[in-house]
């Protein structure tokens, strides 16, 4: 099996989007944990609204936010695993350089592939689907609970947006799947790597 | 079919050759459930242009699309199990590098715990035995992958029923149980995880024993604890949702519309309490990899 390979003097450490992802799993966890506990709470207020014959355009209003803050949170949980996977391979690189240097041979690491390169790509894209779909359902929930946007109009609105986020949130899986495959390929390089040495 | 329902979760060396099916086929998957997104996209974008086609078209648009889902989870539960594979096959390699370079120099070993930075690590002359959660975990991962799977595809046939005038028994049907078997979905997925933390436990004790030098072994960090108490949350949430939603189809709610809108959110936060129990495994599996390598080091430095 041939791998795409870089040679260096010395432990070249994490890559900047492993850095990243050491750095930014928790924060981006934290964030989600706030933003569900958020949809959560609106959510039950809606249903309260509904059983207590609320305004209609209130509980429309109130079903942008409960899908805004949900998704916000969907988008950075997504975040925190992928960055959580750049960490592994930081890991991975890290490790696998120290570990060439105590057995005294030559630092060979794998290149970044084309599907890391597609990893953070697709990563990047999920992310703006998705944050684009909840801003438009702050922007909606504020128009709609003013009257400035129909209930009808804002009713449209939510079934384009709800396909427009479900969309960002299988890009977010299909870039999860191909960070996860980079595992299996580093694993590979590695026992190809051990081998030689 | 044993071996679909219970694959090996520790190859043989000459399985070696077959250790990137997994990935191919996870990523094939994961594509398809991506197209299956792009058809849904579309019908929303039509549903929501024109209310005429809505109560025909939503209905099997929210089954399809909790379909790609499905698809693009088993997709990356077969990659992790690609992983799996390759970690054992590391193992090896490995055990046979270390065989080679390693001047090992025999001491007297002394069991204990030692503070690291990277959390508590046990000393001992031996392979870490399982721990509960590791023995779940390797005969769980397959079944609940395969029974989540299979209960979003039943989940999508019912939202047919329901988009040809089903009404609330088959909207009931269709979100209760597409949301439990995605909630299969993922606890299969953090099976395979815990399978994944097995491996990397059993695997450095082998080489540590093998070599026989002190085995060290981290201690279950708290992102692992975590992990499995998120996972253990999301799944009970998964089957209280689909409960409730059966509770509706049977006619239990005096207003359905409440329960709907509370019961919508509700699903994706159970779904969101195992994906959050999925980032601590995948940080426990970071921090046990990095005292493996610190371990390795040492080894080659100092021989014990």
């Amino acid at each position: 099996m041939s791998f795409a390979i870089e040679t260096f003097p010395s432990n070249p450490g994490p890559a900047g989007p492993h850095k990243l992802g050491a750095k930014l799993w928790a924060p981006m966890w934290a964030m989600a944990a706030l933003a569900f506990t958020a949809g959560t709470i609106v959510a039950a207020v809606r249903s309260g609204n509904i059983s207590g014959g609320g305004a209609e355009a209130t509980i429309q209003a109130q079903a942008h936010l409960v899908a805004a803050f949900n998704f916000t949170g969907f988008a950075t949980l997504f975040a925190a695993i992928s960055f959580a996977i750049a960490r592994i391979l930081g890991v991975f690189r890290s490790g696998g350089a120290e570990v060439q240097i105590a057995a005294g041979a030559d630092i060979h690491l794998l290149k970044m592939p084309k599907s890391a390169k597609a990893f953070i790509g697709l990563m990047a894209v999920a992310m703006m689907t998705i944050l684009v779909a909840v801003v438009v359902h702050f922007a909606l929930a504020a128009g709609t609970a003013s009257g400035s946007v129909s209930v009808a109009d804002s009713e449209s609105a939510a079934i384009v947006l709800e396909g427009v986020r479900r969309f960002g949130v299988a890009i977010y899986l299909m870039a999860i799947a191909l960070g996860l495959g980079n595992i299996t390929t580093v694993l590979r390089f590695q026992a190809a790597r051990l081998s030689e040495i | 079919m044993a071996s679909i329902m219970h694959p090996t979760v520790r190859p043989v060396a000459q399985d070696a050759a077959g250790t990137t099916r997994p990935q191919q086929v996870g990523l094939a998957l994961a594509v398809l459930g991506l197209g299956m997104a792009v058809v849904t996209l579309v019908a929303n974008i039509t549903a929501g242009g024109d209310p005429s086609v809505r109560v025909s078209t939503l209905p099997w648009s929210f089954g399809l699309t909790t379909t790609a889902f499905g698809t693009l989870k088993l997709g990356i539960g077969v990659v992790l199990y690609g992983i799996l594979l390759n970690l054992w096959l590391r193992v090896d390699s490995i055990k046979t590098t270390l065989g080679r370079l390693v001047r090992v120099e025999h001491t007297v070993i002394q069991s204990g715990r030692i503070r690291t930075a990277h959390g508590l690590i046990e000393v001992g002359d031996g392979v870490p035995s399982d721990l509960p959660i590791h023995k779940m975990a390797k005969k769980l991962w397959s079944p609940m992958l395969a029974m989540g799977y299979m209960a979003v595809i039943v989940g999508f046939f019912i939202s047919l029923s329901w988009a040809s005038g089903g009404g609330v028994t088959a909207s009931a049907w269709t979100q209760g149980i597409q949301f439990l078997g995605e909630g299969f979905l993922l606890s299969g997925i953090s099976f395979i995880l815990g399978t994944i933390l097995w491996a990397i436990r059993t695997g450095g004790g082998e080489v540590q024993k093998g070599l026989g030098v002190a085995v060290k072994t981290l201690r279950m960090p708290v992102t692992a604890k975590l992990f499995v108490a998120l996972m253990a949350a999301g799944l009970m949430a998964s089957v209280v949702q689909f409960v409730l939603y059966l509770a509706l189809a049977g006619g239990a709610a005096a207003n359905n519309a409440a329960w709907f809108a509370f019961l919508g959110p509700l699903r994706e936060l159970s779904l969101a309490l195992i994906l959050g129990g999925i980032t601590f495994a995948l940080v426990a599996i970071g921090t046990a990899l990095t005292v493996q390598f610190d371990r390795v080091v040492e080894l080659l430095k100092t021989g014990k």
